[in-house]
């Protein structure tokens, strides 16, 4: 059984990785062994809890974008009802589900074996490695098409990066074939050490859209199919088994400091940019791989 | 985007084989797409089948061909 030490440092750290694009996954199983917490992988109760854990943090995106939320749902029955797109909040509704059934029909099929895999901090540690690489790639790419528009555009030679900005791609501008790309760029999250939010940053800054932006079209996408897989694994937890009671509480932990993230990141993408977190994941994983037996 | 009767079609088609699907995981032991050792009744394949089949008949319902807005 997981001790409840244990569960609320994962909660802690679940709130802050989760929403940070370096791997909740991969930091919940590669940090308890190198900083000496020692418990059994294959706990049974060790991925309903992680996944508890993820409905705690898909509570502070649904709050954080409630509005937009609100806007989405409604949009999304209108549009099924008519069979048709008016408005953008449809548009986007109907691109966050084109972007969610990838990544949710890939989970279902390949559940079995990534709890495999979810346990492994050694796999973990080459796939946070693997995750740099594409956050540092994504990256890369930006800067060509920065400066390849500078020089094409000499008035813009800045790209000043505000909301608006024109030659940023909008969200509800991006097309559903776009959307269904970045969908299965998501499924490839559930290997453990690659980041869901990462991924999906990195397509969309790949696709043109501004980093906070990026950002925020990662957070809505995150939110459906972490409800989703939280909503089907609670019942595997057991409402009489103690564990269950720690990670309610737990996943009340990582919620508020998922938000606290969130709304962190949001403001240092208004000018930072992701290499940082490449190199952060591209340590950690070299670490574990060097530390871990 | 113009309407497509084969397209809205095969939609429903493929809302029927995603519902047969979610009753079959629903009411059937198996280990079918579903894995683990011994047969057994897999709920959470049978409720994203039947996401899966609503989603195919509003997808139909933006294929089928659509009268002209005057």
């Amino acid at each position: 059984m997981l001790s409840a030490g244990l569960i609320l440092f994962l909660a802690a750290l679940q709130g802050i990785t989760e929403l940070f694009p370096v791997s909740s996954l991969g930091h919940a199983v590669v940090v308890p062994p190198l900083v000496g917490l020692h418990f059994r992988e294959t706990d049974p109760a060790f991925v309903p809890v992680l996944t508890v854990l993820h409905l705690g943090t898909a509570g502070a995106l649904l709050f954080l974008y409630r509005r937009d939320w609100v806007r989405i749902i409604v949009g999304f029955f209108r549009a099924a009802v008519r069979g048709r797109i008016d408005d953008p909040d449809q548009r986007l509704a109907i691109m966050l589900v084109v972007g969610t059934v990838p990544a949710g029909v890939v989970g279902l099929l390949l559940q079995d074996p990534l709890k495999t895999l979810f346990g492994d901090p050694r796999l973990a540690s080459a796939f946070l490695i693997v995750n740099g690489g594409i956050l540092f790639a994504a990256e890369m790419f930006r800067r060509r098409d920065e400066r390849r528009r500078s020089v094409s555009e000499p008035g813009h030679a800045v790209l000043t990066h505000e909301d608006g900005d024109p030659q940023f791609a909008r969200i509800e501008g991006l097309s559903l074939r776009t959307t269904l790309f970045v969908g299965i760029f998501q499924a490839g999250a559930l290997l453990p050490g690659i980041s869901r939010s990462g991924i999906t940053m990195a397509a969309g800054l790949v696709a043109g859209l501004r980093h906070e932006e990026a950002a925020r079209f990662s957070f809505l996408l995150a939110t459906p199919i972490i409800l989703a897989a939280g909503l089907l694994e609670v019942p595997a937890l057991g409402t009489d088994s103690p564990t269950a009671l720690v990670a309610i509480a737990a996943a009340i932990v990582a919620g508020l400091v998922a938000y606290a993230s969130a709304r962190f990141l949001l403001r240092y993408l208004r000018s930072g940019r992701l290499d940082p977190f490449a190199y952060y994941c591209a340590a950690l994983g070299a670490a574990g791989l060097v530390l871990i037996h | 985007m113009k309407g497509s009767r084969p397209l809205a079609l095969g939609l429903v088609l493929l809302a029927v084989i995603f519902a047969v699907a979610s009753i079959f995981f629903f009411t059937v032991k198996t280990t079918f797409l579903a894995g683990g050792a011994h047969p057994a009744i897999h709920s959470k394949h049978a409720i994203v089948f039947a996401v899966l089949a609503v989603l195919s008949l509003i997808a139909a319902n933006f294929a089928r061909p659509k009268a002209a807005v005057r």
